[in-house]
């Protein structure tokens, strides 16, 4: 059993091979550096997840291609010419190369082990999970938060077979059909079921949470660009799980969001009396009908 | 030589004006107001579909289930005002959510119910909304905004009475619309979400908006 090592006679193949490898790589990390990622970059959050996995992407492409690129060539190259089944020569291995591949291998990992770890520490990131339990907002007669840039605010989540609804506990626990958001703005959201469980998924923002009855679940989001996005969800779920969809999430402006608020808050005055006073979770009630 | 220049310019001037002319023309018309029909969509909502009032379905392999009826496939036209009345036959069970208690979405966010009050005598009164645990059923179409509470039948009513919801919405562009009941009504099921919930055919079904 011989040591592998490249002979004088396939040199050619490897300075081609090097060569080609460097210009794919080059040419395939500006590639996918172009790409938009997922989800985008309509949060802070959201612009987070989409750098991580582009640098996770801009990484794999040398290596893909390596691997893609070692598998084409030995194919074509070193394929048998003859209908004779003869063995390779065996080998043992190789030091300096194995050393390379671990070395290389070990760089590339604990690289990302630290960016994971700076990125998680990162302010923005480290806030999209909260501790549960924390005090919520204004109460029921807070007057929002206008004139206090840095103040979350708060939405709950409700989801319940099949449709999500929200509150604002800041704006006196008014309960509304549809999303919306300030722009540059952070926001709190506080995510609970009526009845089984759902998952809210605001995909464009890059939230997506559990939602369980008896369960206030808590994650934080800074919208940073105006427009729609969607929510669904993304928990098998029933029946009508397919169509648990609200396309008219929106993130706006602060006054285009306090002129909506105010809307809300007047045409809840019809149903105010008969919604409970907002709390952190709901349990389903009533258990069952007619038993 | 001027000549074969002002033929030129000419040429180009006479096609600059007719693309410019095209294209305005294709930008510029608007499409007029939509014009659609009225059409009326008459239903009931029974406590179990073998005993329905109206169009009963004796032979039903869950004839004891609440039921929209006489069918859950609805086809209405685009665009178009939909005038709906539902013949509102059980009782009360209540909403998970109170919040649905509101109309959402109708003509005028509003609704015309006549009713059997707490002395079992006939009213009848335009509503924006109804106490959450005195509702039966919803009549809810979420893409198109529209929630309607079903008031439940008072149980001093006298024997077989119907409540009489009337209310009108718009349709939007051709599609299929989901529709479903937001009261847990699936009798004897946890959550009430089961059986007649999670089958469609009777507290769930689709519009088809053509």
């Amino acid at each position: 059993m011989g040591v592998f090592r490249i002979e004088e006679a396939d040199r050619p193949h490897m300075w081609r091979l090097l060569v080609v490898w460097v210009i794919l790589s080059v040419a395939g990390v500006l590639a996918v550096m172009q790409i938009h990622y997922p989800p985008y970059d309509q949060s802070i959050q959201g612009q987070d997840q989409a750098r991580t996995l582009a640098l996770l992407t801009a990484l794999a492409t040398p290596v893909f291609i390596a691997v893609v690129m070692l598998l084409l060539y030995s194919a074509i190259y070193f394929r048998r010419t003859t209908r004779e089944l003869v063995d390779g020569p065996p080998m043992l291995g190789n030091t300096p190369i194995q050393i390379a591949w671990v070395a290389i291998s070990s760089a590339l990992v604990i690289f990302l082990a630290i960016f994971g770890i700076v990125t998680l520490s990162n302010e923005s990131v480290a806030q999209l999970v909260g501790a549960p339990g924390r005090t919520i907002g204004g109460g029921q007669t807070g007057g929002g938060t206008t004139g206090e840039e840095n103040k979350e605010i708060h939405v709950q989540v409700i989801a319940q077979q099949w449709y999500f609804t929200y509150r604002y506990p800041d704006y006196g626990g008014v309960e509304t059909t549809h999303l919306y958001l300030p722009v540059n703005h952070p926001v709190e959201l506080h995510v609970t079921s009526l009845d089984i469980i759902h998952s809210f998924w605001a995909y464009q923002l890059g939230v997506k949470a559990d939602a369980n009855p008896g369960v206030d679940n808590i994650f934080h989001v800074t919208p940073q660009k105006a427009g729609s996005f969607q929510v669904r969800c993304s928990e098998l779920c029933g029946l009508w799980h397919g169509s648990m969809v609200d396309s008219e999430g929106q993130v706006v402006s602060q006054g285009d969001f306090d002129t909506w608020i105010a809307q809300q808050q007047k045409d809840f005055e019809t149903i105010a009396k008969a919604v409970p006073t907002y709390a952190p979770y709901y349990f389903p009630e009533p258990l069952t009908k007619g038993s | 030589m001027l000549r074969r220049v002002s033929f030129v310019a000419a040429g180009v001037v006479i096609v600059v004006i007719a693309v410019v002319a095209f294209v305005g023309l294709f930008m510029l018309p608007r499409p007029g107001p939509l014009e659609g029909t009225t059409t009326k969509l008459h239903l009931e909502t029974v406590a179990a579909v073998g005993s329905a009032l109206e169009w009963p379905r004796p032979n039903d392999p869950h004839a004891d289930w609440v039921s929209y009826l006489p069918t859950t496939t609805w086809t209405v036209p685009a665009n178009s005002t939909i005038q709906v009345q539902i013949d509102q036959e059980d009782g009360a069970s209540g909403l998970r959510n109170p919040f649905w208690g509101k109309v959402f979405g109708t003509e005028g966010a509003t609704m015309h119910v006549t009713f059997f009050d707490d002395k079992g005598s006939p009213q009848e009164s335009d509503m924006t909304s109804i106490d959450p645990t005195q509702a039966a059923h919803t009549f809810a179409i979420p893409d198109l905004g529209v929630f309607v509470p079903l008031l439940g039948v008072n149980p001093n009513a006298p024997a077989n009475s119907t409540n009489v919801i009337t209310f009108s919405f718009k349709t939007k562009g051709p599609g299929r619309y989901r529709w479903q009941c937001f009261v847990p009504c699936g009798a004897k099921t946890i959550f009430g979400n089961g059986g007649p919930m999670q089958t469609i055919g009777y507290m769930g079904g689709t519009l088809i908006v053509t």
